[in-house]
């Protein structure tokens, strides 16, 4: 479904995705992992056409879409849910659900959509009518997904959708994203919070200085030392050993 | 107390005019985060596109209005697509604040008064509409022009607002307003959107200076005034808001006239100012004024 492969890009004179290539199957959930400052937000950006690539090539469903402008991206069916704290404010939770169609040209497939989306995220038809200021940080979270989904994607890409969010909420969140993945949604999920991830994807990338690092499925990635170490939480004793 | 009413009423009506460049002046600062130091000049152009059209098209007034706002926000987007992007490409995003874009604006400025002052030269001109008989209301007489300002400004504002509110068109421009990267995600033109809002703001500002025409002459210097009255206005509003940019220009236009006419005419032009001045010293951010982020 999506293709990447050796991808160079950055900011200004600063470079920092160093030839990363990842792979996503149709259908699948995908984690990109990593911590802060790895490139991980900088290849969604990429992808998304918000940044342009310096070298190397994205391929989606078969075309190439590297160097398009977003909206033509958002067009193609591969739309980035932003974060939550990225919702527009000052719009109530029913625009936001309508600007995210913004590419549908048709009224009724639009409402169709909407519903679509009230059916995955039922609190947000209660609160249609509020501005989306007044929303707690998990409705953001499930509008900004919702918004995503009113274009009619066939592939969606999450950034960090566990950020600052109770445990529980994130639970509920990525049990609604396995159930848009089941109704046939392929899912790029660029997430920190490692253990959550994984629980949920089907295959992961791990990226570190704006590389893929390690790469398999999330079992392999589970029993992964380094990964055990370095994101699952192993002992400080461990780590002074490997050190 | 009659002879208030009426400073009330010609108050209001050059605060419609006021209002209305404050509210282009609004709408590219939140669509395009530039301030734009030429829409003075883009409101004279629009006037006298209308003269044009009302004198050797001999056409009636109302296509007149509408068919010099239509001219005149296209040639907003030519302007902004011709130059103003350039400068935009230069520093890499889709904006640029800062010294170079209001450098350039006043550059636009200058030169769109001395295409003007070729094309008609330095006299002012007269724009002799037949409006009829004054509007009499009990023993209040109100001329037309100035019923008729207030009647063409209130349609134009309500229209803004049911673009803005009820229509993709007007989200996708309050989009980008907020924030031009999450508008992209949501699948928006970003660049088309820009020059939408650019016309819409130069439209606006050509409705002022075809509305105003009747009134007072039409001239090439007539923008200069009146972009000063216009940031006036929009800062006492509260600048970027679009609800501020209408109630600063009527504060502006009532003050300007009442002070003018009960205190003194000499001072006309100082009235707008102790009001900014006021304004700016109790309470900065203006009337309506709003954090920058909440803008959309």
């Amino acid at each position: 479904m999506l293709e990447i492969d050796n991808l160079v890009a950055g900011y200004g004179s600063i470079q920092i995705l160093n030839g990363a290539s990842l792979k996503v199957g149709r259908g699948q959930i995908v984690a990109l992992l990593g911590g802060n400052g790895t490139g991980k937000s900088t290849l969604l950006k990429a992808i998304s056409g918000l940044i342009r690539p310096r070298s190397g090539s994205i391929a989606f469903a078969g075309e190439r879409v590297d160097g398009l402008r977003p909206d033509r991206i958002v067009r193609r069916g591969l739309v980035q849910v932003t974060q939550g704290k990225d919702a527009f404010p000052a719009m109530t939770v029913e625009e936001n659900l309508r600007l995210g169609a913004y590419v549908v040209g048709d009224r009724s497939n639009r409402a169709a959509n909407m519903e679509r989306v009230y059916g995955y995220f039922p609190v947000l038809k209660q609160k249609r009518s509020q501005l989306s200021a007044t929303l707690s940080g998990g409705q953001l979270q499930m509008l900004c997904i919702g918004r995503g989904l009113m274009s009619n994607p066939t592939m969606i890409m999450l950034d960090e959708p566990s950020a600052a969010l109770a445990p529980q909420v994130v639970l509920d969140i990525f049990r609604t994203i396995n159930r848009i993945c089941r109704d046939g949604m392929t899912v790029l999920m660029v997430e920190q919070n490692v253990r959550m991830a994984l629980l949920l994807a089907h295959y992961g990338y791990v990226i570190k200085d704006g590389i893929i690092h390690i790469e398999g499925t999330a079992a392999e990635l589970m029993h992964d030392d380094n990964v055990r170490l370095s994101y699952l939480g192993g002992t400080v004793a461990n780590r002074e050993a490997q050190l | 107390m009659d002879y208030v009413i009426d400073l009330l009423i010609i108050g209001l009506s050059v605060g419609m005019v006021y209002a209305l460049v404050a509210l282009g002046i609004s709408l590219i600062y939140s669509g395009l985060d530039i301030v734009h130091f030429a829409h003075g000049e883009i409101y004279m152009l629009g006037a006298f596109i209308g003269l044009m059209l009302f004198q050797h098209l001999a056409l009636p007034y109302v296509p007149t209005l509408v068919l010099a706002i239509v001219l005149t926000g296209l040639l907003g987007v030519l302007i902004e697509r011709l130059f103003y992007r350039r400068l935009t490409r230069a520093g890499g995003g889709y904006t640029v604040a800062g010294m170079g874009m209001i450098i350039a604006g006043f550059g636009m400025s200058i030169v769109l008064q001395n295409i003007a002052f070729l094309v008609w030269g330095a006299k002012p001109l007269p724009f002799p509409v037949p409006f009829g008989r004054p509007l009499e209301i009990g023993n209040l007489t109100l001329p037309m022009s100035y019923a008729w300002i207030v009647a063409a400004a209130v349609v134009l504002m309500l229209g803004l607002n049911l673009i803005l509110k009820k229509t993709m068109l007007g989200l996708a421009m309050r989009a980008v307003a907020y924030n031009k990267d999450i508008a992209y995600l949501s699948g928006v033109n970003v660049p088309l959107m820009i020059s939408v809002i650019f016309g819409i703001g130069c439209a606006l500002g050509a409705a002022a200076g075809v509305l105003i025409g009747p009134i007072n002459y039409v001239q090439v210097q007539m923008g200069v005034a009146v972009l000063i009255k216009a940031f006036a206005a929009a800062v006492v509003g509260g600048f970027g808001s679009l609800p501020g940019a209408i109630v600063g220009g009527l504060l502006v236009g009532v003050v300007e006239s009442l002070g003018a006419g009960l205190v003194s005419g000499t001072y006309k032009d100082v009235y707008a100012f102790i009001l900014l001045i006021l304004v700016l010293m109790l309470k900065p951010s203006g009337m309506l004024g709003v954090e920058a982020k909440m803008k959309a």
